[in-house]
C-alpha cells in the first residue's frame, strides 16, 4: 500500500487517543481470565485421571506445540508473514540439543544453550534468503527451505542418523529440579511457555516492535522514513526462531529423540492448524489450538481412524467460516483482503500519516 | 561420455514429468494470481486413477484421459466450493488448498493403501531404443519429453496467441473491465483452473508410468513444482520448462556424484536464483515479488 492509494478504508481514520489506549470492560476484567487459565493450567497434572497419559500426550505437547505456533502467529502478525519454516527451526534446535546428547555426550547445561543457539541461527540464515519475498512467495520458500532440512535430516547419517535419528535424550535429573519426573516437567515446560508468551509481548510492544507493525502495514512509508525493511524483517524471524527452538527444546526432551518426522511436513502442518485453529484473538490462543489438535490426535481415533482427515476438516471449516477469529493467521487473510478487495475489512492500517513509535490505531485492536 | 549424456537425458525427462506438474501450478498462478497447495494431491490421485483405469481396461491411454478427466472434475469441485469466494485471496486460498492436500494425502493411504504401485504400460512401449552415443535407452522416457515439449508449445500458444488467452490475461488485468465487455470472468478462471488440475493429474499418470506411485509423493511433488515455478519465474510457462529441466538435470547428476544431498542441491538452486533473481528466470517482476 503505498501513500498514493485511494484511502479505502476512509471509514476508519477518525483519530483515536494516541498513546492512552481505550480500556474495554473486556480488557479491564481480562485478568480474571488469565488468573483461571494459569490455575487451570498449575492445577492440570493433579485432577486428571491418567497421568501418565495426561500429561504427556495433551499437556506437554500442547505447550511445545503452542509455543512453535506462538511463533509462527507473532511473526504473522507484527510483521504480516506467514512462515511454515518454524517447525523446521524448532527440529533444528532439537537436532541440536539431540547431536550434543547423543553424539558428543555432552551435558544438557550445555546441550540446551547449544539448541537453542544453532536454531536461531538457522532461523537467522533462513531469513537472509526469505526476508526478499513476502505474501505467497514467502509461504512457497519457507515451505520449502524446510522440505530442504528435511530431506537433510532424513539422508544425512554422520549428523543426524538419516531416518533412525537421534537418541536416547533422557530428560535430565538437574538435583533440585529432577526433569525426569513428568509433572515436574510440564511445570517447566509450562514456565517456558509462558515467558515465551510475555517475551512476545513485551517485544512486541518496545520500538521495536511497533517498528516492526508499521513495516507490515507500509514497508514502502518506513522504507521512507529510513527504516532498513530488510533489517527488521531479518530481525523479527531471528527473534521468532528463538522462541520456536525453545519448543524445539521442550518437544526433544518429551520424545526423547529426535528424528526426520518431526521437521516433515505434516509436522509442519500441524504448527499451521493449531496457529489457525487456536487464534482466537490472541497469542496465547495457540495453546488452545494446541490443546484442540492434541485432542483430536488422541481420541478421534475412537470415532474415526481419519484423524488427518477430521484435522483437515476442521482446518478448512475454520478458514472458510471463521477467518476473523483466528489470531494471527486471520488477520493476514484480513488484510491480503483490505488490500485486494473493493470492501474494507476489518479495520487494518488506515493510510493516514502516522508518525512511527507512536501506538496506531490498529495497534488498540490488536491489544484484544 | 556416455554416462554423462545417460545422466543428461534421464535429467531431460525427469524435468518433463517435472514439467507438465509444473505447467498446471504456473498457468493457475500465471493467470488467477492463486496457489494451489493442493496440486501434489492432484498429480498423486492422478496417478493412482490412471493406475486403476489403466489395469482395469488394460490401455495406458485411456488411463491418462480417466486420469486427466477425473482430477480436472475434482479441480472444478474445489475451485466452486472453496476457491471462487476468496480469489482475490491468495493467502487463503493457499491455506485452504493445505488443508484440502492433507484430507487428500489421508484418504488415499487408506485408499490406496502404502505400497507402491507403478501405471501398467502397453508391451509394445516397453522397447529400448538405440541412440547413437547412449546405447538403448527406454522408448517411453522419449515419449514422455517429446510430449511434454508438445503440452509446453500448446499452453503457450493458447495463453499468448489465442482468444481465450487473451480473454484470460485481460480477466487477470481487471476482471471488472472485461466482465463489462460481456466476458463471464468465473467461467473462464473456473476453465484454467480444471485444466490446470487435469494437467496436474496427467502428470500423475504419467510420472506414474516412469516411477512408482507412493503416500508422500503428493508432498514432494508440491515441492518440486513449487521450485520448478520459483526458479522459473512464478506464472512464466516457459520458465517453468527452464526451471523443470535445471531441477531434473541437478537432481539426477547429484544423484550420482553425490547422493546423499540430492534433494540439498536441487534446493540450492533455489536459494541461487532467489538471491539474484528474486522474481525466477523468466519471471516478471511484481509489486508482490
Amino acid at each position: 500500500m503505498s501513500i498514493l492509494t485511494k484511502p479505502t478504508d476512509s471509514g476508519l481514520v477518525e483519530p483515536l487517543p494516541v498513546g492512552t489506549p481505550q480500556k474495554s470492560t473486556w480488557q479491564r476484567y481480562r485478568w480474571i481470565l488469565w488468573v483461571v487459565v494459569l490455575g487451570a493450567a498449575l492445577a492440570f497434572p493433579y485432577v486428571v485421571d491418567r497421568p501418565r497419559f495426561w500429561i504427556p500426550n495433551i499437556g506437554i505437547k500442547s505447550l511445545w506445540l503452542g509455543t512453535i505456533a506462538m511463533s509462527l502467529v507473532f511473526l504473522n502478525r507484527y510483521v504480516g508473514l506467514l512462515s511454515l519454516a518454524q517447525m523446521t527451526l524448532a527440529g533444528i534446535a532439537a537436532y541440536g540439543v539431540g547431536y550434543m546428547v547423543v553424539t558428543l555426550d555432552q551435558s544438557v547445561f550445555l546441550a540446551v544453550p547449544v539448541g537453542i543457539l544453532v536454531g536461531t541461527v538457522a532461523g537467522f540464515l533462513v531469513a537472509l534468503i526469505a526476508a526478499r519475498t513476502k505474501a505467497i512467495y514467502f509461504l512457497m520458500i519457507t515451505l520449502a527451505i524446510g522440505q530442504v532440512v528435511y530431506s537433510f535430516a532424513s539422508q544425512s547419517i554422520e549428523v543426524t542418523n538419516a531416518r533412525r535419528g537421534l537418541a536416547p535424550i533422557p530428560r535430565p535429573d538437574l538435583g533440585v529440579v529432577d526433569f525426569a519426573q513428568l509433572h515436574i516437567f510440564y511445570y517447566g515446560a509450562l514456565a517456558a511457555a509462558v515467558l515465551c508468551y510475555l517475551l512476545c509481548r513485551y517485544v512486541a510492544a518496545t520500538s521495536f516492535g511497533l517498528a516492526l507493525q508499521g513495516i507490515r502495514d507500509s514497508p514502502e512509508r518506513m522504507s521512507a522514513l529510513g527504516y532498513n525493511v530488510n533489517r527488521y524483517r531479518i530481525a523479527a524471524m531471528t527473534f521468532t526462531a528463538f522462541i520456536a527452538s525453545i519448543g524445539g527444546v521442550i518437544m526433544v526432551f518429551d520424545r526423547a529423540q529426535v528424528d526426520p518426522d518431526v521437521v516433515s511436513l505434516s509436522s509442519t502442518l500441524d504448527i499451521l492448524v493449531v496457529a489457525v485453529i487456536g487464534g482466537v484473538g490472541s497469542l496465547g490462543g495457540v495453546f488452545v489450538g494446541g490443546i484442540v489438535l492434541t485432542l483430536l490426535d488422541n481420541f478421534a481415533q475412537n470415532v474415526t481412524e481419519r484423524y488427518m482427515t477430521l484435522t483437515g476438516l476442521v482446518f478448512i471449516v475454520v478458514l472458510l467460516f471463521a477467518p476473523t477469529g483466528l489470531a494471527g493467521v486471520g488477520k493476514q487473510v484480513v488484510r491480503a483482503l483490505s488490500t485486494r478487495r473493493r470492501a474494507p475489512q476489518a479495520p487494518t492500517a488506515p493510510d493516514v500519516p502516522t508518525p512511527p513509535g507512536i501506538t496506531d490505531p490498529s495497534n488498540e485492536r490488536k491489544q484484544q | 561420455m556416455d554416462q554423462f549424456l545417460l545422466i543428461a537425458l534421464n535429467g531431460l525427462t525427469l524435468g518433463a514429468v517435472y514439467f507438465l506438474v509444473a505447467s498446471g501450478l504456473t498457468l493457475i498462478f500465471g493467470l488467477m494470481r492463486v496457489i494451489t497447495m493442493a496440486h501434489g494431491t492432484s498429480y498423486l490421485l492422478g496417478g493412482y486413477l490412471g493406475y486403476v483405469v489403466a489395469r482395469e481396461t488394460g490401455n495406458w491411454f485411456l488411463g491418462a484421459l480417466g486420469g486427466a478427466v477425473a482430477v480436472g472434475i475434482l479441480g472444478l469441485l474445489i475451485h466452486q466450493l472453496l476457491i471462487r469466494r476468496f480469489q482475490d485471496d491468495d493467502m487463503r486460498v493457499a491455506l485452504i488448498t493445505l488443508g484440502v492436500s492433507l484430507i487428500g494425502t489421508d484418504l488415499m493411504l487408506a485408499t490406496f493403501g502404502g505400497t507402491a504401485t507403478q501405471v501398467p504400460l502397453p508391451p509394445e512401449l516397453q522397447i529400448g531404443l538405440e541412440l547413437p552415443g547412449i546405447g538403448q535407452y527406454p522408448l517411453i522416457r522419449l515419449l514422455i519429453l517429446a510430449v511434454s515439449i508438445a503440452v509446453g508449445v500448446g499452453l503457450w500458444l493458447f495463453v499468448n496467441r489465442t482468444r481465450f488467452g487473451s480473454i484470460v490475461r485481460a480477466g487477470v488485468d481487471d476482471s471488472q473491465m472485461t466482465s463489462a465487455t460481456g466476458i463471464n470472468v468465473r467461467v473462464v478462471f473456473a476453465l484454467i483452473f480444471v485444466l490446470g488440475s487435469a494437467l496436474a493429474g496427467f502428470a500423475g499418470v504419467v510420472g506414474g508410468t516412469l516411477f512408482p506411485l507412493l503416500p508422500g509423493q503428493d508432498g514432494t511433488y508440491l515441492l518440486f513444482s513449487l521450485v520448478v515455478v520459483i526458479v522459473g519465474g512464478m506464472g512464466s510457462i516457459p520458465g517453468a520448462a527452464i526451471g523443470a529441466a535445471l531441477v531434473g538435470l541437478i537432481s539426477q547428476f547429484s544423484l550420482v556424484f553425490a547422493p546423499t544431498y540430492s534433494l540439498v542441491l536441487t534446493f540450492a538452486l533455489m536459494v541461487v536464483v532467489l538471491a539474484f533473481r528474486p522474481q525466477g528466470i523468466l519471471g516478471r517482476r511484481t509489486a508482490t515479488a
